[in-house]
């Protein structure tokens, strides 16, 4: 009766951990409640508290769970990992109680849409005072491939052996896709006749055109970009479509300081509301 | 407060079923004892065994979902073969699982940022790096709350946690986790390459290197040459940005009195290109691997 009792208990929590890994991912930014509830379901699930449980089952669910959280407090999740460790200690280096060892390190995983494979070596040295451990080697694969701001920016990583600043530029440049994404798709559904996504919200254009002035476009370009220290930054530009004979008119050349202007505007009302008063301006324009 | 709460609330209506059964079965193994009857023993066994039934029925439910899911990435589970009903199999498996499960949270710290879960909430630690160089680690104990609350830390006083915590920590916790490791990251280097100047290059220094705790402000005298140049050069690394590890202002002053020659003058532009293009140690294993000639050629 006893073992029935314990083995209905260890069920409850698998399940448990398995409706967690059923749920969605979430968009990053809505972070911090969603962590704080994950981690109330959790402490509910283990009602046994947090010592080590005698019973295998349970204990793997309550990791599981740990690992569940893990990933949506970084947002990082790592699906498959391996490690190989050598023993490079000579008997010279025995003698002078020194340690040295290489393990090879093999993680696989994704953040969000982006998937990752990394191999590293870290070589360790202990001697009587300190230890050191220095990654030696990082090789880097990613996809998708498509987000060609990436693959520069890896070799830059690999270079450096900088695993850190991987994960972190990661991060930040997922954040700054799924906040363009948003964007775009949030202006698409206000201003479902004037917005354009042609490749979709993913992409890194949007197009604005008034369905009354045809051969008007004006194109936004939001490119994200990551700098030789890793620093994830945006990137706007305007183009603007304009037919030859609204050229000709232009004599305020106001189409061609467009892009300029539109980069201060950009300093002074953000994002969001740059590109708000864009659609609104060609949307009114129109209709006068 | 409330997280005790919940989980009274919860832990009754939890237990419900399985401490109902719990008591039925005390019940029965008493009134066993006494009268012998084996009449309500099964009823009670069929209820625990049908809701065994059920949950199983439910967890292979979730399973097979899950592994749907996982479809495309390669996962790491391995399948119970109905076959083996044997226990020992069973066990070895999940303790594969387990030690699987146990090494990816210990693999967590290669990302940056890892965590161990607390009674209250979550220990996280920051790793920092520099050139491959593992640094110091950093932790922020944090209680799950509303409001989140840091209850204690690591973190050094001159990084600004505070400012970092109002801006993300209620609304964005990974922007909050991420940002905190940039300026620890950047800490850490800017440090460990004072740390590596002052270790490695003491012969080229003709004073003490001056540094505040930030590390982001840097003031030495220094001569390319050990012997032969008598006029050491006097430089000012000021890194306005402290998530990066690179200085953003760079003087180079000449100590002497009299006025600079034209190749000391190319020099002196010379260094100030290299400080701040170069890291700081790394300027000055360049000074001794070119010895007595500084090659132009470093500046590209």
């Amino acid at each position: 009766m006893d073992s029935q009792l314990v083995e209905a208990r260890a069920l409850e929590a698998e399940i448990t951990a398995l409706r967690r890994a059923c749920v969605e991912p979430p968009a990053p930014g809505e972070d911090t409640s969603r962590v704080r509830k994950s981690f109330q379901e959790i402490y509910q699930a283990d009602s046994e508290g947090w010592e080590l449980s005698k019973d295998l089952r349970s204990h793997l669910g309550h990791l599981e769970s740990e690992l569940q959280f893990l990933s949506t407090l970084t947002g990082i999740s790592i699906r498959h990992y391996s490690k190989k460790t050598e023993d490079l200690t000579s008997t010279e280096m025995t003698e002078k109680s020194i340690k040295k060892v290489l393990q090879r390190h093999r993680l696989s995983g994704n953040c969000h849409m982006i998937t990752f494979q990394l191999e590293f070596q870290l070589l360790e040295i202990q001697n009587e005072e300190s230890l050191s451990s220095v990654i030696t080697d990082l090789s880097i694969i990613m996809e998708p491939t498509e987000y060609s701001e990436l693959s520069e920016f890896v070799s830059r990583a690999e270079e450096r052996r900088d695993l850190f600043m991987f994960f972190r530029s990661l991060h930040f440049f997922v954040e700054w896709c799924e906040y363009r994404k948003r964007t775009f798709k949030r202006f698409k559904e206000k201003y479902p006749e004037a917005v354009h996504l042609s490749e979709g919200a993913s992409s890194s254009c949007m197009g604005i055109r008034n369905p009354s002035r045809p051969g008007f476009e004006l194109v936004i370009v939001w490119r994200i970009q990551i700098d030789e220290e890793g620093k994830v930054l945006p990137k706007l530009d305007l183009l603007t479509k304009v037919p030859l004979q609204a050229l000709e008119l232009d004599k305020n050349g106001v189409i061609e300081t467009a892009p300029l202007s539109f980069r201060t505007l950009l300093g002074v009302l953000g994002i969001e509301a740059t590109l708000e008063s864009l659609i609104k301006s060609l949307h009114t324009e129109a209709s006068n | 407060m409330e997280l005790a709460n919940t989980l009274s609330q919860d832990g009754e209506s939890r237990g419900g079923v399985l401490a109902h059964l719990e008591r039925l079965e005390t019940q029965v193994s008493r009134s066993r004892k006494k009268m012998e009857e084996p009449q309500s023993a099964p009823a009670v066994e069929s209820a625990l065994g049908t809701r065994i039934h059920e949950l199983k029925r439910l967890r292979d439910k979730l399973r097979a979902e899950v592994k749907q899911r996982q479809a495309s990435v390669k996962a790491s589970t391995t399948n119970v073969e109905p076959d083996q009903t044997l226990e020992i199999t069973e066990q070895e498996i999940l303790k594969r699982k387990r030690e699987n499960v146990k090494a990816i949270l210990q693999a967590y710290r290669f990302t940056g940022i890892s965590g161990k879960l607390t009674s209250r909430g979550v220990c996280v630690c920051i790793s920092t790096a520099f050139e491959g160089n593992l640094l110091d680690s950093y932790f922020v104990d944090l209680v799950m709350q509303k409001p989140l609350q840091i209850h204690h830390h690591s973190i050094p006083v001159f990084i600004p946690l505070e400012e970092i915590s109002a801006k993300y920590l209620q609304t964005n916790i990974q922007h909050f986790l991420f940002t905190l490791c940039e300026y620890l990251n950047a800490y850490s280097g800017r440090k460990y390459q004072a740390d590596r100047l002052q270790s490695d290059s003491e012969a080229f220094l003709a004073g003490p290197l001056q540094r505040n705790s930030l590390c982001n402000l840097l003031s030495f005298t220094y001569k390319a040459e050990p012997e032969g140049q008598s006029f050491p050069f006097c430089a000012r690394l000021l890194y306005k940005d402290l998530t990066t590890t690179l200085p953003t202002d760079v003087t180079v002053t000449y100590q002497g009195t009299d006025a600079l020659s034209t190749t000391r003058e190319e020099q002196r532009a010379a260094h100030e290109n290299l400080f701040f293009t170069k890291p700081l140690h790394q300027v000055f294993t360049s000074f001794a691997r070119k010895g007595d000639k500084l090659d132009m050629s470093l500046v590209s």
